[in-house]
């Protein structure tokens, strides 16, 4: 099987270099040889797992985190808010 | 009082208790064992010295005040680095977040420090847990204080070495598909992974959502306890927590009966494993268990299943890492784009890419049937065959790990052998049940072997019950002299 890491790292926001691409191919390869050993099961039915429900809390108001501390971590700000490349012309 | 470093907790705990010695002196010990000994161990990538003499002394004057504290109050825990801690650098093992300062606490370090524990420091790790050998971090490889050339195992790499080299009794890891059990396992301790849902994963940085879960190590069963009972339990901050109520483990595995499933014991496991494995159950059927054999016949697909979803999950999980809120930002910024290709490219390593990469293939039109869809229907059938069997017997016991450590570099280069390793571990990680790692002796090579005792949901007192009486009757595990 050929797989098209190109467009898996397109798919993953990833840029692999050209030199290497036929190195992971390769280590791809083997890895979806191992994964596709799966038995033939009867794919109707439903995913989720019935017992692990989840317990919603109540949504009720509550203070969130100060602003300058949620920033702190931003590569790049500007008067409060995040800075990204310009989007549109 | 000299070497309190390498006392357990539970000695540590008596010891302040009687108000012989300090919480302070217990912390300076610590701290000068792991300077003296880290450069060898490499277990952490940040310390936390300052604070943690800080934590020891409000520890302290808790006691002298005549405060009743916690069984935690001023005994040292080391914590992996995939749980936030508040103003204390988190990396998950990545340069992607290599700068990451978290502006609040994951549930389980909010509760370790409101019962007064002291934060020792942060332990290295494979790189967004995404490891067995610890040989993925961006930043260090943790020794394994048994023989330093070898891999103490991962992700829980630091966790693992520093409490097996005695630099602190108890350490918190993380296992979505054996990376509490495994590292135990390799380095000679106890590790357990609670059942799913038992301990909040609210500020555990993700890897597989519907895998991960928390869960303590220490040189002891009643260390771990100790610790399991103090991170258990319902948090609203994390939907898919349980209420749960540790109850102290019983006497003994008398009356008890144990599984040992065939499917676990073939080729792929080394003989001096299987043969110390087999010693292990003969002294608990010695103790009054009855063994019975079991059958999970899925075993073989369960590897598959667990990267299919692990990876799925993470490709996900992982796409968070964009280069504008935090974290690592790429060198290019011409664009939008180029800067989330930039971001990430240099941002993660190679087997993240790898396996966000897969994730990316399972999940993509075309696949996601063949894959995913298949993977998550055969979640569905070993959980119904865990079920099944454990409806003969109160727990199973499985070797841990296939081999015993192997060299640092020996498989760095071969993702298929290395993820081969966790065939005895992702299965628990599938199904969302409980095990343990219990030490159970060496090989030729003096590397420590465990065994795995697993259960239904929520019987962990009944893992440590089965972990406590073997402790017992071969007269407790050994410790490296390190």
């Amino acid at each position: 099987m050929e797989i098209d890491i190109k467009r898996l790292a397109k798919l993953g926001k990833l840029s692999i270099p050209e030199d290497k691409i036929e190195e992971f191919r390769k280590k791809m390869e083997d890895i979806i040889q191992m994964v596709e050993n799966l038995p033939d099961l009867d794919t109707e039915g439903s995913l989720v797992d019935p017992e692990n429900t989840m317990e919603l809390r109540k949504d009720e108001v509550q203070p969130s985190s100060p602003r300058d501390e949620m920033l702190k971590n931003a590569p790049y700000t500007a008067a409060g808010c995040i800075l990204i490349p310009k989007v549109v012309d | 009082m000299d070497k309190l470093y390498s006392l357990t907790a539970t000695q540590m705990k008596d010891l302040l208790d009687k108000k012989e010695v300090t919480s302070v002196e217990i912390t300076k010990s610590v701290i000068d064992r792991i300077e003296k000994t880290d450069k060898d161990i490499q277990a952490y990538i940040t310390y936390n010295f300052e604070q943690a003499l800080e934590q020891a002394k409000a520890a302290d004057e808790k006691r002298a005040k005549g405060e009743a504290v916690a069984d935690l109050a001023g005994i040292p825990v080391a914590v992996k680095d995939n749980m936030c801690t508040k103003d204390l650098r988190t990396t998950a093992g990545s340069k992607m977040l290599g700068n990451f300062v978290p502006p609040y606490n994951a549930t389980v370090v909010e509760k370790l420090l409101a019962d007064g524990a002291v934060i020792i420091g942060k332990t290295t790790m494979d790189e967004f847990a995404m490891g067995s050998s610890g040989e993925n971090s961006a930043f260090q490889v943790a020794r394994n204080p048994w023989d330093t050339s070898r891999v103490p195992g991962g992700s829980s790499s630091g966790s693992a070495a520093t409490v097996a080299a005695s630099q602190v009794p108890l350490a918190l890891g993380s296992d979505t598909g054996g990376s509490i059990r495994q590292p135990a396992s390799l380095c000679g301790i106890v590790g357990m992974k609670p059942t799913y849902g038992a301990v909040s994963r609210y500020g555990l940085i993700a890897y597989g959502s519907s895998l991960d879960q928390i869960g303590p190590m220490a040189r002891t069963v009643d260390d771990t306890a100790m610790l399991f009972k103090a991170i258990c339990g319902r948090d609203k901050m994390d939907a898919t927590s349980k209420d749960y109520t540790y109850t102290p483990y019983g006497a003994g595995v008398k009356g008890m009966k144990l599984g040992l499933p065939k499917e676990y014991f073939g080729e792929g496991i080394s003989a001096e494993v299987k043969e110390k494995i087999y010693a292990a159950v003969e002294v608990l059927k010695a103790q009054g268990a009855e063994i019975v054999e079991v059958s999970l016949p899925s075993t073989d697909y369960a590897l598959s299943a667990y990267y299919i979803i692990a990876c799925a999950e993470a490709s996900s999980n992982l796409g968070r890492y964009d280069g504008v809120k935090y974290g690592y930002t790429g060198s290019k910024r011409g664009s939008l784009e180029e800067m989330y290709l930039s971001s990430r490219s240099e941002g993660f390593g190679e087997e993240v890419q790898r396996r966000i990469l897969l994730g990316a293939y399972v999940l993509s039109s075309g696949f996601y049937d063949a894959y995913y869809k298949k993977a998550k229907m055969l979640q569905k059938a070993i959980r119904k065959e865990f079920e099944d069997a454990l409806k003969q017997c109160d727990a199973i016991i499985t070797p841990l790990s296939p081999t015993t450590a192997f060299r640092i570099g020996e498989k760095s280069d071969d993702p298929v052998a290395m993820w081969a390793g966790d065939i005895c571990t992702v299965t628990l990680n599938i199904a969302g049940l409980p095990g343990i790692n219990v030490p159970c002796g060496f090989d030729s090579n003096n590397m420590p072997i465990g065994f795995q005792v697993l259960g239904p949901k929520f019987s962990e007192t009944t893992l440590l019950t089965i972990a406590k009486c073997y402790e017992n009757t071969v007269g407790g595990f050994a410790v490296k002299e390190f």
